[in-house]
C-alpha cells in the first residue's frame, strides 16, 4: 500500500517535470544528432579510408605486391635512389629510398637499399591517431596527405626510418630532373611525413592502361625499373611467373627486423 | 624609481614575465608561418623540446586529479583548500601543453581532426581524447572560482551558474580521475608501445607515468603554495594539510622508485635487443648524470626523504626542498626519457650495427616558444592567485592556532597519508 503511493508519487513528479523538459531534451538531441551527421558527412567524406587500422592482408583473391632486393646484385649505384627522387618529386636530401653500405654483416661488404616495407603489421597505421596512415585494399601502406594533422607518431614508430617530414615547403627545383625522370605525383605540402608508395600511382593506372605490375615497366616502381643489375624486381609474390616470384625461388631471403613481427613487404635476397 | 619599483613588486614581476612571454609569442608566429623548419627537430629525432614540456606540464598537473578524488571521492575535505589550488594548476597546465602540442604538430589547422577521425589503435588519439575531455572538466571545476571575481558580480546568471556547477563537484572529481587515469598512462603507453625503438618499448611505461606523475603533481602543487603563501604573507593551506600532501607524495615516490628499480632490474638480468643497451646508455652515457643525479639520487631517494621525514620534523624548509626535487626529477624523467629515445634511436636504423647518434638540441624558437608558455603559466597563476577571492588566504595566526586544527584533524589525515587503503 505504502509503496504504491510512493511510487505513483516518484511518477507524478516525473511527469510534472517532463512535459517542458523532455521537448527541450528532445529538440537538443535531434539538433546534436543533425549537426552530428552534417559533420560526419562533410568530413569523413574525403577520403575515408574502408579498411581498419589493423590487419594489412589481403584475401587471396587480390594480389600481394613485394618488392624482393637482391644484396649480390647491388652495386650501389645509387640510381634507384635518384630515380625514385625524380619520379616522386620529394625535396632534397628526402630520400625515400635510404642506400647503407654495411660492411659487418656479411664476409664481403652489401649495399643496403631500403624503401618503405609496407608491413602487414605495420605500426605507423597503428599508431595515426587519425588514420591519415592507412591499408589500402591491396595492402600497401599509403597516406592521406589531407587528412595528417603532422603529428609524426607514424615517424617515431616506424622501425626502418623511412618517413621523411616536410619541415618546410618544398619549392626548390628537383636536382635529379630530368637525369632521371620526371615527376609523376604532386608535392607534399608543408607539415606532413610523407614515405615511399611503392609507385602506387603506377600500379593504380596499370588495369585502364592495360598493363601488368612487375612485367611492363610503366606500371613497375622507378627504382625497380632503373635498377642497371636488375638486383630490384617488383610483382605479385600469388603469380608464380611474376619477377618477384622469380627473383626469390631458390633463394635465402630474409625481412628486416622480423622479430618486430611487422611482416613486411620488402624481401632481401642473401648474398649466395 | 627604486621605490615605485619596491612598491608595485607585484607588477615589475608581470613585466619581467611578459617580456617572455612577447618573445615566446613571436617566435611562435615564427613556427606558424614558416614551419617547422626553424626547429631543431629532425627525421630521426621527430619529437624534442616540446614534447618534453608537454609531458611536464601534465605530469605536474595530476595534483588536479589526485588531490580531486581525495578530497570529494574519499570525503577528506580538509584537503579542499589545497585542491582548488591543485585544480588550478592543473587548468593552467593542461592549457601549456595542449599549446606545445598546438606548436608541435605540421598541421595545426587540422588539430581537431583526431575528434573526427578516430583511430582507436592509436594511443595518441587516446590521449587526444582525454585530454580534451579532462580540460572540460578542469574548466567546469574552475568555472565556479573565477566567477566569484569582484567585476563578474553584476553577472548574476554567472554566479548561479557556478554555483550549480560546484555541486557536481564530486562528479566532476570522479569523471576526471576516471579520464586522468586513462592518459596520464598512455602518454607513457605512447611511447611504451613503439617496438622500433627498443629505449621506450616497454610495458612497465604507463604505470611508471601515472605513478610518477601523481607524486610529481602533489609535490608540485605543494610547493607552489609554499611560494605563494610566502610572498602573499597569508595562509592558504594549513600547515598541518601540506606536511600531510608532501608526505603522501613522498610515499608515492618511494612505489615508484621501487616499480622503476624493478623495471630496470628485470630488463637487465636478461639481456634484451637494443633495450639493455639503452639502459646501459641512460646510466652510463650522455645521461648519466642526469638519470643518476636528477632522476634517481636527487629527484628520487633524496626528495622522497626529504618530503616524508619534513612532518617528522615539522620543517617547511624540508618540504619545500623535497618538493622542489620531485618537481625536478619528474621533469628529468620526461626529458631523458625522450632524448634518449630520439637522439639514441639504438635500433632504429635495421641495418647498422652500432647505435645511431642523432644530434638533436632545441633550437633558439624552440627556447623561446617553451619558456614564453611556461612564463605565459606563471603569470596566468601569478594573477589567479592574487585576484580570485578563492586564494584570498587568511592572516597568518599564532603559532598555537594551527597545531589545535591539527589535533582536530588529526583522526581523518592518518589514513590518506598511509596511501594503502
Amino acid at each position: 500500500m505504502t509503496e504504491d503511493t510512493g511510487l505513483t508519487a516518484t511518477k507524478m513528479q516525473v511527469r510534472r517535470l517532463s512535459r517542458r523538459e523532455f521537448l527541450k531534451l528532445l529538440q537538443g538531441l535531434g539538433i546534436g544528432l543533425a549537426a552530428g551527421e552534417l559533420l560526419r558527412q562533410q568530413f569523413f567524406a574525403l577520403d575515408a579510408p574502408e579498411v581498419q587500422a589493423s590487419g594489412g592482408q589481403t584475401d587471396s583473391k587480390q594480389p600481394y605486391w613485394a618488392m624482393s632486393i637482391d644484396l649480390e646484385a647491388c652495386i650501389g649505384c645509387y640510381r634507384c635512389v635518384y630515380a625514385c627522387q625524380a619520379i616522386n618529386d620529394t625535396a632534397e636530401g628526402h630520400l625515400w629510398n635510404i642506400l647503407i653500405e654495411d660492411q659487418d654483416t656479411f664476409p664481403k661488404a652489401v649495399f643496403l637499399t631500403r624503401p618503405c616495407m609496407h608491413c602487414e603489421n605495420a605500426p605507423c597505421v597503428e599508431v595515426c591517431p587519425v588514420q591519415a596512415t592507412y591499408h589500402r585494399p591491396d595492402g600497401l601502406v599509403a597516406m592521406d596527405y589531407d587528412r595528417c594533422i603532422g603529428c609524426r607518431y607514424c615517424m617515431v614508430a616506424c622501425p626502418y626510418g623511412v618517413r621523411v617530414f616536410n619541415w618546410q615547403e618544398n619549392t626548390a627545383p628537383n636536382p635529379q630532373v630530368p637525369t632521371w625522370g620526371s615527376p609523376e605525383v604532386p608535392r607534399r605540402p608543408r607539415g606532413v611525413p610523407e614515405k615511399c608508395t611503392f609507385c602506387a600511382h603506377r600500379l593504380d593506372a596499370a588495369s585502364e592502361r592495360g598493363l601488368r605490375p612487375g612485367y611492363d615497366r610503366a606500371a613497375t616502381p622507378a627504382c625497380c625499373v632503373i635498377c642497371p643489375t636488375q638486383a630490384r624486381r617488383f610483382g605479385d609474390l600469388r603469380d608464380p611467373n611474376s619477377p618477384v616470384s622469380q627473383a626469390i625461388k631458390g633463394r635465402e631471403t630474409v625481412v628486416l627486423r622480423a622479430n618486430l613481427g611487422t611482416k613486411p613487404r620488402v624481401f632481401y635476397l642473401l648474398p649466395r | 624609481m627604486r621605490r615605485i619599483l619596491r612598491n608595485n613588486r607585484f607588477w615589475v614581476w608581470v613585466a619581467f614575465l611578459m617580456i617572455f612571454v612577447m618573445a615566446g609569442l613571436y617566435a611562435a608566429f615564427l613556427v606558424f608561418t614558416r614551419g617547422l623548419v626553424v626547429t631543431n627537430l629532425k627525421d630521426l629525432a621527430p619529437w624534442g623540446l616540446w614534447i618534453v614540456v608537454d609531458l611536464s606540464c601534465i605530469g605536474l598537473s595530476a595534483g588536479a586529479f589526485s588531490l580531486s578524488a581525495l578530497t570529494y571521492l574519499l570525503g577528506r575535505d580538509f584537503l579542499k583548500p589545497i585542491t582548488r589550488i591543485a585544480t588550478f594548476i592543473g587548468l593552467l597546465g593542461y592549457s601549456g601543453a595542449m599549446m606545445c602540442l598546438l606548436l608541435d604538430i605540421g598541421r595545426p589547422e587540422r588539430f581537431w581532426h583526431g575528434w573526427v577521425f578516430w583511430n582507436v589503435h592509436s594511443m595518441l588519439w587516446e590521449v587526444t581524447m582525454c585530454i580534451t575531455f579532462y580540460f572540460l572538466v578542469l574548466v567546469l571545476e574552475v568555472f565556479p572560482m573565477l566567477v566569484e571575481l569582484p567585476f563578474l558580480a553584476r553577472f548574476k546568471g554567472l554566479r548561479q551558474l557556478g554555483h550549480a556547477l560546484h555541486r557536481f563537484t564530486p562528479v566532476l572529481a570522479l569523471i576526471g580521475m576516471g579520464l586522468s587515469l586513462l592518459h596520464q598512462s598512455s602518454l607513457g603507453g605512447t611511447y611504451g608501445v613503439v617496438a622500433g625503438r627498443a629505449a621506450l618499448y616497454r610495458a612497465t611505461m604507463p604505470l611508471l607515468f601515472i605513478v610518477s606523475s601523481v607524486a610529481g603533481g602533489m609535490a608540485f602543487t605543494t610547493q607552489m603554495t609554499l611560494i605563494v603563501q610566502w610572498l602573499k604573507r597569508r595562509i592558504l593551506v594549513p600547515r598541518q594539510v601540506l606536511f600531510q600532501v608532501g608526505q603522501m607524495a613522498g610515499m608515492i615516490l618511494l612505489v615508484y622508485l621501487y616499480m622503476r628499480f624493478w623495471d630496470s632490474t628485470a630488463g637487465n638480468y636478461g639481456y634484451v635487443p637494443g633495450r639493455s643497451e639503452a639502459d646501459t646508455f641512460l646510466s652510463t652515457g650522455t645521461f648519466g648524470l642526469s638519470f643518476w643525479g636528477w632522476e634517481i639520487i636527487l629527484g628520487g631517494v633524496v626528495a622522497a626523504t626529504l618530503l616524508i621525514g619534513a612532518r617528522r620534523l615539522n620543517s617547511i624548509p624540508l618540504l619545500f626542498i623535497g618538493s622542489g626535487l620531485t618537481m625536478a626529477g619528474l621533469i628529468a624523467n620526461r626529458w631523458n626519457t625522450t632524448m634518449l629515445a630520439f637522439t639514441q634511436p639504438l635500433s632504429t636504423n635495421p641495418a647498422t650495427t652500432v647505435p645511431l647518434t642523432v644530434h638533436y638540441s632545441p633550437s633558439v624558437v624552440e627556447w623561446a616558444t617553451a619558456l614564453g608558455i611556461v612564463a605565459g603559466l606563471t603569470l596566468l597563476f601569478s594573477l589567479g592567485m592574487r585576484y580570485l577571492p578563492a586564494f584570498r588566504g587568511a592572516d597568518p595566526v599564532p603559532a598555537e592556532a594551527p597545531s589545535t586544527t591539527v589535533v582536530a584533524n588529526a583522526p581523518a589525515t592518518a589514513a590518506p597519508a598511509g596511501g594503502d587503503r
